[in-house]
């Protein structure tokens, strides 16, 4: 993980110095996670539109970038303010008219189950159980105490699992 | 089924395994260049606005001095209207000056997308 994060970090430093092409090779590894989750959150062509505008702003703010923590959870974190942001300008409803629907039957089905949960909820569950992340950075992504977090989880977790049965999948 | 369940939101909610989306980082690195590009015109824009403004506060203090000195200061008070035509035209030549001046750069950033 350590060596991942220094690769990451170099990358990000070259790119604070202006090496457009450390960058590429940033967003080259860390495109698909990032547009995976947004697409996840809501339409897939504004969940682009947010990616870019993600990568615009961390390339802006490369230098900022310490290495401590994952490159993903940083880039995220960023992507999720301008998610927060899209939000304001445009209501969730509005996001979600333009959803992309071209999926399997299972896509179809757990975005259904997704779209009936809040987004604290939805980006909880998506984060720790389909991207592996810890409790702890999704609790610092969301801006949530760690208890929360976990409740939060187990919360949506419970909601899926009942959708998922009455659904017939027993 | 609770593995059942685990496995299917492990699988639906993971990222789909597939190689680097080449498109997207283009339309990401065209993007960085045009915010570059517009940052640059700013940045320049700035300069030259900067430089008009201290000109112009450079020839309004020369002006007050002007007006200040007793010459000036009871020639004023006898023919008001001149000094005020005279006024009136070394604004308009500053206008003009400025207006007229090139400004390095200035043409439009081309916009292209991958």
């Amino acid at each position: 993980m350590a060596a991942r994060n220094d690769e990451d970090l170099a990358l990000s430093r070259r790119a604070a110095a202006g090496d457009s092409a450390a960058f590429a090779a940033l967003v080259e590894k860390h495109e698909r996670p990032l547009r995976a989750f947004l697409a996840r959150m809501g339409a897939a062509e504004i969940a682009d539109d947010i990616a870019q505008e993600a990568f615009l702003k961390a390339w802006r703010a490369a230098g900022q970038y310490d290495g401590i923590a994952r490159y993903s959870t940083w880039l995220t974190s960023i992507a999720w303010r301008c998610r927060l942001d899209e939000l304001r300008r445009r209501p969730r409803a509005l996001l979600d008219q333009d959803a992309d629907h071209a999926e399997n039957h299972a896509g179809a089905e757990v975005r259904d189950m997704l779209d009936r949960l809040s987004e604290n909820e939805r980006a909880s569950l998506v984060l720790c159980d389909g991207h592996g992340w810890t409790h702890h950075e999704a609790a610092e992504l969301l801006g949530l105490p760690l208890g929360t977090l976990k409740s939060t989880v187990g919360r949506a977790k419970s909601k899926c699992r009942k959708m998922w049965s009455e659904a017939g999948n027993d | 089924m609770t593995d059942e369940f685990d496995d299917f939101l492990a699988r639906t909610l993971g990222p789909a395994e597939r190689e680097p989306d080449r498109a997207f980082v283009a339309r990401v690195q065209s993007q960085i260049r045009l915010d570059e590009k517009l940052r640059a015109e700013r940045r320049n824009m700035l300069s030259v606005l900067s430089i008009q403004v201290i000109g112009i506060a450079a020839i309004a203090a020369a002006i007050f001095c002007l007006l200040r000195a007793p010459e000036i200061a009871s020639f004023a008070a006898e023919s008001p209207a001149i000094l005020l035509a005279a006024l009136l035209a070394a604004f308009s030549f500053v206008v003009l000056l400025f207006s007229t001046a090139p400004s390095p750069k200035s043409s439009p950033p081309s916009i292209s997308i991958a």
